[in-house]
């Protein structure tokens, strides 16, 4: 939380319009992106991180989609209020994004090498041939053995894995400050995820640029995150330094997503009951419906504010408010029967999976 | 790519071939007018319709084997020998020759407007899917495909010709041709030439750009930072040509074939259709034969271009016909 954050988000609202209603997908979300630093955004699917991060630059399809409310600040400039042409000029040369499927995200009329070179010439007044040499030094880094050979074949040619690298080095082709990756390894083989999450770790090292990390997999999250941004149905419900998180999560969801680890002792822990409707959240504490620990009060009224909880370490939870403190017991583990109760509560949820 | 290019032309040689043969084997299981028409004359005349019959039978080698007509029939149609048009008393070669020049004015243009009309509408009904103008275009779409050719040009001649006066109502092969005279003839035809072929390119454009405008490479474009212009023409217009291209061929083929037919019955130009029309009304089998042949050399013509296209726009098309 400082003033020189790289990117910095107030309270972020964003929509969809759909047949059913309007569905909060993002429903205030603040945290900043340091100079150089790793953010993650963890949560389950339908949990508003994709919006999250689609919102930054304004990627989000609209219609149905729509920011309604909160600031977007990068390198102290306000993007929310930016026009479309003021806000391309950032896309892509400041802020570059990587999306979840390597398969979808490469056009397969062009090669390689012509699509890393629009993304150049999009912000940079350089010749094709100045590009195309570009392409293959970007193909180099991100590990394409071979690629001035390369540079010029299409995307049907490389494998899955190789065309997430492609897809890294089209987003490095002007140098961005902030890299958004969304799920960059979702859609690999086990064996090329760590490969690609490796090489997302030595560019950063190398460039001095910010990540912020879209995934649902705490894995990723302890292998690559600075701080951690714990969101719950377009609510953040925790924010700490990765190491923190890992070893004093605040937050009921958070210590019941740890659980949910295959641990040491090889117990798996499943949350009980489902993410509650987008379009009609309950009031109080989005995730009291699943909470062991809730209370009557966890159930009514806004969202319980953030409580501070350790140095830089935030956590929505009443459990930590000044009032409630000594109302509930986050430290006691929930009884089988309360475990139960989570699970048996009339389902007013959709299962995961938010528009897009 | 040269492998594949033969290939391809092998298959098209074949096609034609083999069309050749069956109106071959039609026509050999047909009855001829011709004889019956002698026979009627001769009755007529008080002469024997048999003889007459017979005579006219020979004339046309009745009395040889299917084999040795078969060779005969092959070899004139491949040496452009056509035969007689007994409606126009010249050889059929040289009534098309004439006939061609007046489709090709009326087809090019409308297949122009189709292509570049119903594309660049359908691109924009994709691209502004469920705004009014989309909603606009579908309803003008759905005008085009759904409205009768025929009462579409009636239509249109009445309300330009007669009520309002604007252009000519008949064809008038007299008039100069390059001139703009010419032209106000042929506005009405290429009007109702295009409506369909419009209609039906529009629609096909809009439903295959659709699928790439919420790809994610759009999205990927979009990323980099390019316009909504840039995006629209590179990654969703580009990539849809692939499978527009096969649609394209067989559809404006068969849209402007059928409606040429009719539009040139129905405003006297005397173009293939109007000259196909007067020889099946006047039983004139050389000239049905040749004017119902062409379209289908086009037709193949047509197929095997498309076939090269498809492998210019999809780098993912192996033509040297190994899997990929």
């Amino acid at each position: 939380m400082t003033d020189d954050s790289l990117l910095s988000i107030r309270d972020l609202r964003a929509q969809f319009h759909t047949d059913e209603g309007v569905v909060r997908a993002v429903d205030g979300v603040s945290f900043d992106v340091g100079r150089g630093e790793t953010v993650c955004l963890v949560g389950e699917s339908g949990s508003g991180k994709t919006v999250t991060a689609e919102s930054i630059t304004r990627l989000l399809a609209t219609p149905p989609g729509r920011i309604v409310g909160g600031e977007i600040r990068f390198d102290g400039t306000d993007v929310t209020s930016m026009a479309e042409d003021e806000l391309r000029t950032i896309r892509g040369s400041r802020i570059a994004h990587v999306f979840q499927n390597p398969q979808g995200s490469l056009n397969p009329v062009y090669s390689v090498g012509a699509q890393i070179g629009e993304a150049i010439r999009a912000h940079r007044r350089v010749s094709r041939r100045h590009a195309r040499a570009r392409a293959i030094d970007l193909l180099e880094s991100v590990g394409i053995p071979d690629p001035a050979a390369r540079v010029d074949d299409y995307p049907h040619e490389f494998s899955t894995g190789q065309k997430q690298r492609v897809a890294i080095a089209m987003a490095l082709a002007c140098d961005p400050d902030l890299l958004i990756a969304d799920e960059p390894t979702t859609a690999l083989d086990v064996t090329v995820q760590a490969d690609i999450l490796d090489l997302l770790a030595s560019l950063q090292a190398e460039r001095g640029m910010s990540i912020l990390l879209v995934t649902h997999d705490l894995g990723v999250v302890a292998r690559l995150a600075d701080r951690v941004v714990v969101l719950y149905a377009g609510t953040v419900l925790e924010r700490a330094d990765v190491v923190d998180l890992f070893e004093r999560p605040a937050h009921p969801y958070t210590r019941a997503l740890l659980e949910c680890l295959p641990g040491v002792d090889g117990e798996v822990e499943p949350i009980g009951g489902t993410l509650p409707s987008p379009i009609d959240p309950p009031d109080g504490c989005r995730f009291a419906p699943r909470c062991p620990h809730a209370i009557e009060e966890c159930h009514a009224g806004g969202r319980p504010p953030p409580s501070t909880v350790g140095d830089d370490h935030v956590a929505s939870c009443l459990g930590y408010h000044r009032e409630y403190r000594g109302a509930i017991d986050l430290e006691r583990h929930p009884t089988a029967e309360e475990t139960q109760r989570v699970s048996d509560r009339p389902d007013a949820g959709i299962d995961g999976g938010g528009p897009r | 790519m040269a492998w594949f290019v033969g290939r391809r032309l092998v298959w098209a040689l074949f096609a034609t071939f083999l069309v050749v043969t069956l109106t071959f084997a039609l026509l050999a299981a047909s009855p001829n007018p011709e004889t019956s028409q002698a026979a009627w004359q001769a009755a007529q005349d008080g002469s024997d319709p048999e003889e007459a019959r017979a005579l006219v039978d020979q004339q046309h080698g009745a009395g040889d084997s299917l084999t040795t007509q078969y060779v005969s029939y092959m070899v004139s149609m491949f040496s452009l020998d056509w035969g007689q048009s007994t409606t126009y008393n010249e050889d059929v070669t040289s009534v098309i020759a004439n006939a061609w020049v007046y489709s090709a004015i009326t087809v090019i243009p409308a297949t122009i407007i189709a292509v570049v009309v119903g594309f660049g509408i359908g691109l924009y009904s994709a691209t502004h899917q469920y705004t009014t103008a989309d909603y606009a275009a579908t309803l003008v779409a759905f005008f085009g495909v759904s409205i009768p050719n025929f009462w579409f040009a009636i239509v249109l001649m009445l309300v330009f010709g007669e009520l309002l006066g604007l252009t000519p109502i008949s064809y008038d092969s007299e008039v100069p041709f390059w001139s703009l005279e010419h032209l106000s003839y042929l506005v009405l035809p290429i009007t109702v030439l295009a409506t369909a072929a419009v209609a039906s390119e529009m629609r096909y454009a809009r439903a295959e750009a659709l699928e790439y405008v919420s790809a994610t490479w759009t999205k990927t474009a979009r990323a980099k930072g390019l316009s909504e212009t840039a995006v629209t023409i590179r990654h969703v217009f580009r990539p849809a040509t692939v499978p527009l291209v096969t649609i394209l061929v067989a559809d404006l083929v068969g849209i402007i074939f059928a409606t040429a037919y009719v539009v040139e019955v129905i405003f006297g130009i005397p173009g293939l259709g109007y000259v196909s029309y007067q020889a099946l009304v006047r039983m004139d089998t050389p000239l049905v034969l040749a004017t119902t042949l062409i379209p289908v050399f086009v037709t193949i013509v047509a197929n095997l271009c498309q076939d090269l296209a498809y492998t210019v726009l999809d780098p993912r098309i192996d033509y040297e016909g190994r899997s990929p």
